[in-house]
C-alpha cells in the first residue's frame, strides 16, 4: 500500500514527462490489446518488457508474462537450452525493474515465480541477491526473496548466519539483519543437527549482542533480541481444596494462554454433570480462564462431609491453542470441598448487618498458614519438569546481562537501557522462580520504571500499568508479602463461623490489575483509593463476596462488567468514582435496548423517570445490576447518583437491604 | 559517540533528528501569536492541491499507471477528513471511472483493462463509500466481488493479491475490511485467515507482511484491524504488541515504520492508528459492550434484523447465515461503539506536531519529512494520522475531544473516521445503512 513517492512536476520537466507519458500511453494500450487477444509474438513481449522497465508496479502486464512464458516452453518442447533462455529472458526483464522500483511487489513476485520452476542458476542468483542487499540493506522485499532463495538453494543455517554477521558487520543498526539471524536461530535450534546445544547457539549470540549494545547503547535492534532470549512459559495452574459454603461451587481453570474447546467431554468432572464457561470478554470462543459450577446442593451431593472432586483435563482431544495446536498430555487433578453447616444468619429472612469499610473494622492479627493457603491462594502449581528446560547457563547469561546493563547505566543514563533493565530483572524473576513464588528485585524493577514515568513522560501510562503489575507480583509473590496486606474484618457479625479475611490492596495507586490467578479464594477484597478505570480480569475471582472499589476512576457501569460473572457477590461499594461524568454513546444500544423483545431482560419502562438526564446511565446499571444479587451498595459520589437514581436501584434489587449507608425499609 | 563510528543508520538518524530538532527550536522562540499560526492546519492549500491531482485522474487521461483507484482514495479520503466539497460533475466522474476498472468477474483493477486486484478493491470501494450516494454505493456490484473474493481466499490461510499474486497481510486486510463494509463477510471468508495473521506476528510483537519476515508498522495495522474485524484479535500477543508499538514513536515525535528506521509521517497513521485501535481494545478487554451476555442480547436481536433485511444475493453464495456469520457482520458497528478510558499509549499532541510542522507543507500537501516531496499518499496518511491522533483522547469516537486534545487551533479538528477502514464515520454509518438493506 505503501506508494512510489511521486515526484513533482517541475515546469523544465514538463515537456518531458508530457513525451514519456504519451510513450507509455502508446505501451500501455498495445499491451491491453495483446493481453486480451492472447498475442505473445516477440514484439509483443518487448513491448511488454518495456511497460515493466518503465512502470514495475504494472501486475497486470506479469501476469501476461507468465502466460507468454507458458506459451514459449510449451513451443520449446523438450529443449532445455531453449527453456533455459525463455526464464533467463524474465529474470532480466525483473532486473531491469527492479532497478527502476526495488520495492515493485509484482517484480519480485515474479522473480519468485520464475525461480520455483527450476530452470535458472540459483548460485548466480545469490550474487545478485548480494549485490542488490548492499544497495538496500533494510529492503523487506529483498530479505524475504532471500528466505525463499536460501531455502531453494538448501543453504545451511551457518552460511546464511555469516552472510547476516557481513550484513551487521557493516552496519549493526540494521535490524533486519538482526530479524533474519532471529529467524535462522530459532530455525537451528529446530533442526539441531548440528550437534551444537541451544547454550551453544545463544551464549554466541549474546556475545554478538553484548558488542553491539557497548558499541551503541541507543540502538534499538539488539535489545529487542535480549528480550526474546528470556521469555519463560509458565504452568497451567488449578484448583485446591477448601472449606466453603456455597450451593455453586466455581472451578476455575487457567491455561498459559487462550484455548477453545474446552467442554464436559475434554475436561471431564467425576460424577458432576458440569458446563464449562470461557471468562473471555471478548467474543471468541477462546479464552485462557474457563469456569464451571458445580452443583453442591444437588443429588450427587447428598452426604455431608467432604466431597471429592476429580477431573481430568484433555483427556479426550478437543482442547486447542489459539495456534491450533492440541492440549499436551492428559492431567489428573483431585480436590477435596467440605460443606459447611448452613449458618442461621445465611438463611434468608435474617438479615446480615452492614458492612463498613472504615479502616478500624480491619485488624492485623496474625493470619496463619492454613488459613492463607485455603482462603486465599490455594493454588497448587503442577509441578512440572522446568528445571530441565531452565539451565544454569540461562540463568547465568540472564545475570550476565544484568550486570552489563547496571555498569552501562552508571557511565550513561538512558531509557532503552533502563527498560530492558527492568525486563531482564523480571525475565531473572520469572526464570529463577516459575510459580511466581518469590521475586527478589521487585524494588529494583519498581524503582527503574518509577524513573522511567519521570523520565519518558510520552509513555508514562504504559509504565504505571506495569508499576501496577509488578507491584502485585511483589505483593503475592510470597506469604509474607501477602500477610501484610490481610486483614480480620471484624465489622460484620464476628459471631459467625470464622472471622471473614479481607485482602486490602488500597492506596497503592494501581491503574491495573493482574495476577488474578494467586488470588482466586479471595473473599473479600479492598481496591478502594486507586486510579482503576477498569477492573478487567476481576471476573476470574468467583468466591468474592464483598468488594470496595471506591475512591477509583471508573467511568461508567460497562466498566464494572466483569462483576456480572461473580455469582457470590454481596457486597459492593462503588462510592467517589467516575459514573456518569462521561457522555455516553447511545448507539450500542440499538441492539439491546430496553424495548426490545427478549426473555432474559424485563424491563420495566417505568422504573426510569420520565425527566431522567441520562436515561442510558439507567440501562447501563440495570444491565449490571439485573444479575447481581447484592444487599447492600454504596454508590455516593458519582456523578450518576441522586435521589431518584437511588429509588431505581431499590426497585431493580429486590435483594438490597443497604444503600449508601441506609439500611432500606 | 564520535562521528567517524557511526554507521549508515545512525548518521542517517542523526541527520534527521538534527533537522527536526532545528524546525522546533526555532519554533519554540516564536511568539505564541506566530506559534498558533505554524500550527494552523492549512486547509485551503490542501484542498488547492487535492483538486488539481483529482482534475487530472478522469478516464480522459489514459490510466498510466496500476494504482489508479488507490490516487482516488487518496485524493478524495484527503478531502474528506478537510471537510472539502467535490463538484457534482467530479464526483460522477469519478465513479464512471471506477466503473470502468471494475472486472466484470468482479473486484477493481489498477485502472480500465487491467486485472482484479485486491488492494485497488479496497481503494475503490473506500472511495465509493466516501463519495456516497445510491449512484456511487450502487455501481459496486457485491455479488461478482464476493466470488472474486472467494477466488482469492487460499483453502489455508490468507488471500492472494491477485490471480497468480502474492499472499500477504495486506491481502488479508483489503479483502476482510471490504467484506465487512459492504456486509459481505461470512465464514466461508474468514476460515483460517486469523492463523494467518497470526503467523506473521514476531517475536518483536508487531506484524509482519509475511510468515518470517520483519515487523513492520503498514502490515501491523492490517493484520490487527483484520484480526478485529474477524472478531479473533485475542489470539494475538497484545501486550507484547504493545511492546512493539509505544516505542516506534520517536524524539522527532512522529513514527517509525520499522526498528531502527526514519520517522515517516505516514506511520502517523499506521503506528498512531494503530495504537488508537488498541486504546478501544484495551476497553473491549474490560468487557465494554462486547462482554458475552451484552453480546448474546445484541447478536440474537441483531440476528433477527439481520434475517428480516438478509441479502439473498449474498446468501447464495455464502453459507447458510450462521450465529458466527451474524457477529462477523457487527464486529465493526460494534467496535467503535466500545468506548475508551484513559489517556492515549502514545503521545498524540507530539504527533500532532511532528505532523503540523514537519510533514505540512505550506503551500499544500503533506510529506514523510523536512526535505522530502509532498505527495498523495503521504497527504492522505499523514491527515488520517492527525485525526486518529486528535480523536485519541475521546471518550468515543462520536463526540468532539476536547479543545486541549487538539495541538493549534481547534478549526485544526478534522472528521472522525472509523479507525478500522478509514473512511469517514459518518460515511461508514451511510455505508453500513444502504448494504443493510441490499
Amino acid at each position: 500500500m505503501h506508494g512510489r513517492p511521486r515526484k513533482p512536476e517541475k515546469p523544465e520537466n514538463a515537456a518531458a514527462s508530457a513525451a514519456k507519458a504519451e510513450k507509455l500511453r502508446l505501451l500501455q494500450s498495445q499491451f491491453l490489446s495483446n493481453h486480451h487477444n492472447r498475442i505473445y509474438t516477440k514484439e509483443a513481449l518487448e513491448a511488454n518488457a518495456k511497460l515493466l522497465e518503465i512502470n514495475p508496479e504494472y501486475y497486470t502486464a506479469w501476469n501476461y508474462r507468465k502466460l507468454a512464458v507458458q506459451h514459449y516452453v510449451a513451443e520449446a518442447g523438450s529443449d532445455p537450452q531453449a527453456i533455459k533462455s525463455v526464464y533467463d529472458e524474465e529474470l532480466r526483464v525483473v532486473e531491469a525493474a527492479l532497478r527502476q522500483n526495488f520495492k515493485s511487489y509484482g517484480a519480485w513476485h515474479h522473480r519468485k515465480w520464475v525461480l520455483s520452476m527450476g530452470h535458472s542458476s540459483l548460485d548466480q542468483e545469490l550474487r545478485l541477491l548480494d549485490k542488490l542487499q548492499q544497495l538496500d540493506s533494510r529492503n523487506f522485499h529483498a530479505w524475504n526473496y532471500r528466505r525463499f532463495l536460501a531455502e531453494l538453494l538448501n543453504r545451511s543455517v551457518e552460511d546464511e548466519l555469516m552472510h547476516t554477521e557481513d550484513m551487521i558487520g557493516i552496519n549493526f543498526s540494521n535490524y533486519s539483519a538482526w530479524h533474519n539471524r532471529s529467524m535462522l536461530l530459532c530455525k537451528q535450534l529446530k533442526e539441531n543437527d548440528t550437534g551444537l546445544t541451544s547454550k551453544d547457539v545463544l551464549s554466541n549470540e549474546y556475545e554478538l549482542v553484548q558488542n553491539a549494545i557497548f558499541t551503541d547503547p541507543d540502538d534499538q535492534s539488539e535489545l529487542i533480541i535480549s528480550r526474546k532470549q528470556c521469555q519463560g512459559k509458565c504452568p497451567l495452574y488449578e484448583y485446591r481444596g477448601l472449606n466453603i459454603d456455597l450451593k455453586e461451587f466455581p472451578v476455575v481453570l487457567y491455561f498459559n494462554q487462550a484455548v477453545s474447546g474446552v467442554r464436559s467431554s475434554t475436561v471431564t468432572v467425576k460424577s458432576f454433570n458440569v458446563t464449562w464457561k470461557p471468562l473471555s470478554p471478548s467474543n471468541s470462543l477462546a479464552s485462557e480462564i474457563w469456569v464451571a459450577y458445580l452443583n453442591l446442593a444437588g443429588e450427587e451431593c447428598h452426604f455431608e462431609g467432604p466431597i471429592t472432586v476429580e477431573f481430568c483435563i484433555g483427556q479426550s482431544q478437543g482442547i486447542l491453542s489459539s495456534s491450533g495446536s492440541p492440549y499436551g498430555k492428559p492431567l489428573r487433578v483431585a480436590f477435596t470441598v467440605t460443606k459447611e453447616p448452613i449458618r442461621v444468619q445465611d438463611v434468608e429472612g435474617h438479615n446480615p448487618e452492614m458492612v463498613s469499610w472504615e479502616d478500624p473494622n480491619f485488624c492485623a492479627d496474625e493470619v496463619d498458614s492454613g488459613v492463607l493457603n485455603s482462603d486465599v491462594s490455594f493454588i497448587k502449581e503442577r509441578k512440572e519438569n522446568k528445571e530441565s528446560t531452565i539451565s544454569e547457563w540461562q540463568k547465568d547469561t540472564i545475570s550476565k546481562e544484568i550486570a552489563g546493563f547496571r555498569d552501562l547505566l552508571s557511565i550513561k543514563d538512558y531509557k532503552i537501557g533502563k527498560l530492558t533493565l527492568a525486563r531482564l530483572l523480571m525475565a531473572d524473576d520469572a526464570l529463577s522462580f516459575p510459580y511466581g513464588n518469590r521475586s527478589v528485585h521487585s524494588a529494583e524493577v519498581l524503582e527503574l520504571l518509577k524513573d522511567l514515568t519521570k523520565s519518558d513522560p510520552t509513555h508514562s501510562r504504559y509504565y504505571e500499568e506495569h508499576i501496577s503489575l509488578v507491584l502485585l507480583q511483589q505483593l503475592t509473590s510470597s506469604e509474607e508479602m501477602l500477610r501484610r496486606h490481610l486483614f480480620y474484618f471484624k465489622g460484620a457479625n464476628t459471631s459467625s463461623f470464622h472471622k471473614p479475611l479481607c485482602l486490602r490492596l488500597n492506596n497503592l495507586s494501581l491503574s491495573r490489575l493482574g495476577l488474578f490467578n494467586k488470588l482466586l479464594g479471595v473473599q473479600m477484597l479492598d481496591l478502594s483509593n486507586n486510579e482503576l478505570q477498569s477492573i478487567e480480569g476481576l471476573e476470574a475471582m468467583q468466591l468474592l463476596s464483598c468488594l470496595n472499589l471506591s475512591k477509583n476512576k471508573l467511568g461508567s457501569f460497562t466498566a464494572l462488567e466483569p462483576l456480572r460473572h461473580l455469582k457470590s457477590l454481596k457486597v459492593l461499594n462503588i462510592s467517589d468514582n467516575e459514573i456518569g461524568s462521561h457522555s455516553i454513546d447511545t448507539r450500542r444500544y440499538l441492539f439491546s435496548s430496553p424495548l426490545s423483545h427478549n426473555e432474559a431482560v424485563v424491563w420495566d419502562p417505568d422504573v426510569v423517570p420520565s425527566d431522567a438526564a441520562s436515561p442510558t446511565n439507567y440501562w447501563e446499571a440495570f444491565m449490571l445490576f439485573k444479575s447481581l444479587k447484592l444487599t447492600q451498595l454504596d454508590t455516593i459520589g458519582n456523578a450518576v447518583d441522586d435521589g431518584r437514581f437511588r429509588s431505581f436501584l431499590v426497585k431493580i434489587m429486590p435483594s438490597l437491604l443497604f444503600l449508601d449507608g441506609q439500611k432500606l425499609v | 559517540m564520535t562521528s567517524e563510528g557511526l554507521t549508515v543508520t545512525q548518521r542517517d538518524q542523526l541527520m534527521v533528528e538534527q533537522e527536526v530538532g532545528k524546525i522546533y527550536a526555532l519554533f519554540s522562540e516564536l511568539p505564541p501569536s506566530s506559534k498558533s499560526i505554524l500550527l494552523e492546519l492549512q486547509r485551503d492549500e490542501h484542498q488547492e492541491y487535492l483538486k488539481r491531482g483529482l482534475s487530472i485522474l478522469p478516464p480522459s487521461f489514459a490510466s498510466l499507471d496500476a494504482n489508479r483507484p488507490w490516487l482516488c482514495y487518496w485524493i478524495l479520503h484527503s478531502l474528506a477528513l478537510l471537510d472539502g466539497y467535490i463538484e457534482p460533475e467530479m464526483e460522477d466522474a469519478v465513479v464512471d471511472f471506477l466503473s470502468h476498472c471494475q472486472d466484470p468477474g468482479g473486484g477493481y483493477g489498477g485502472g480500465p483493462g487491467q486485472m482484479p486486484h485486491l488492494a485497488t478493491t479496497y481503494a475503490a470501494v473506500n472511495s465509493l463509500i466516501t463519495l456516497g450516494g445510491s449512484r456511487s454505493l450502487s455501481s459496486i456490484d457485491r455479488g461478482a466481488l464476493y466470488t472474486f473474493f472467494r477466488k482469492m481466499k487460499q483453502p489455508i490461510g490468507g488471500y492472494r493479491m491477485h490471480d497468480g499474486g502474492e499472499v500477504d497481510t495486506r491481502a488479508c486486510y483489503t479483502a476482510i475490511s471490504v467484506a465487512s463494509i459492504l456486509n459481505l463477510l461470512d465464514d466461508e471468508l474468514v476460515k483460517d485467515v486469523g492463523s494467518y495473521i497470526l503467523s506473521c506476528q514476531t517475536y518483536e510483537g508487531g506484524i509482519a507482511g509475511e510468515p518470517g519476515s520483519e515487523a513492520h508498522g503498514g502490515y501491523t495495522f492490517c493484520g490487527l484491524a483484520t484480526m478485529i474485524l474477524i472478531g479473533e484479535v485475542d489470539r494475538l500477543d497484545l501486550p507484547r504488541l504493545v511492546d512493539w508499538l509505544v516505542f516506534r514513536q520517536g524524539v522527532e515525535c512522529g513514527f517509525q515504520g520499522r526498528t531502527n528506521k526514519l520517522v515517516d509521517g505516514c506511520y502517523s497513521f499506521w503506528q498512531g492508528g494503530t495504537l488508537t485501535l488498541m486504546e478501544s481494545l484495551h476497553q473491549l478487554f474490560h468487557g465494554d459492550g462486547l462482554s458475552d451476555s451484552s453480546q448474546s442480547d445484541a447478536s440474537e436481536l441483531s440476528g433477527d434484523e439481520g434475517h428480516a433485511t438478509h441479502d439473498h444475493s449474498c446468501s447464495s453464495h455464502g453459507p447458510e447465515n450462521t450465529m458466527a456469520s451474524i457477529n462477523l457482520r457487527d464486529t465493526s458497528y460494534n467496535f467503535i461503539h466500545g468506548r475508551r478510558k484513559g489517556g492515549p499509549l502514545f503521545d498524540s499532541l507530539a504527533l500532532q506536531q511532528y505532523i503540523l510542522l514537519c510533514s505540512q507543507l505550506r503551500d499544500g500537501g503533506l510529506r514523510d519529512k523536512p526535505g522530502k516531496n509532498r505527495d498523495f499518499y503521504h497527504t492522505c496518511y499523514c491527515l488520517s494520522g492527525l485525526s486518529a491522533s486528535q480523536y485519541s483522547s475521546s471518550k468515543d469516537l462520536e463526540s468532539a475531544p476536547l479543545p486541549q486534545a487538539v495541538l493549534g487551533p481547534y478549526s485544526n479538528l478534522t472528521e472522525p473516521v472509523h479507525p478500522l477502514h478509514n473512511v469517514l464515520l459518518s460515511k461508514y454509518h451511510d455505508a453500513r445503512d444502504y448494504f443493510a438493506l441490499g
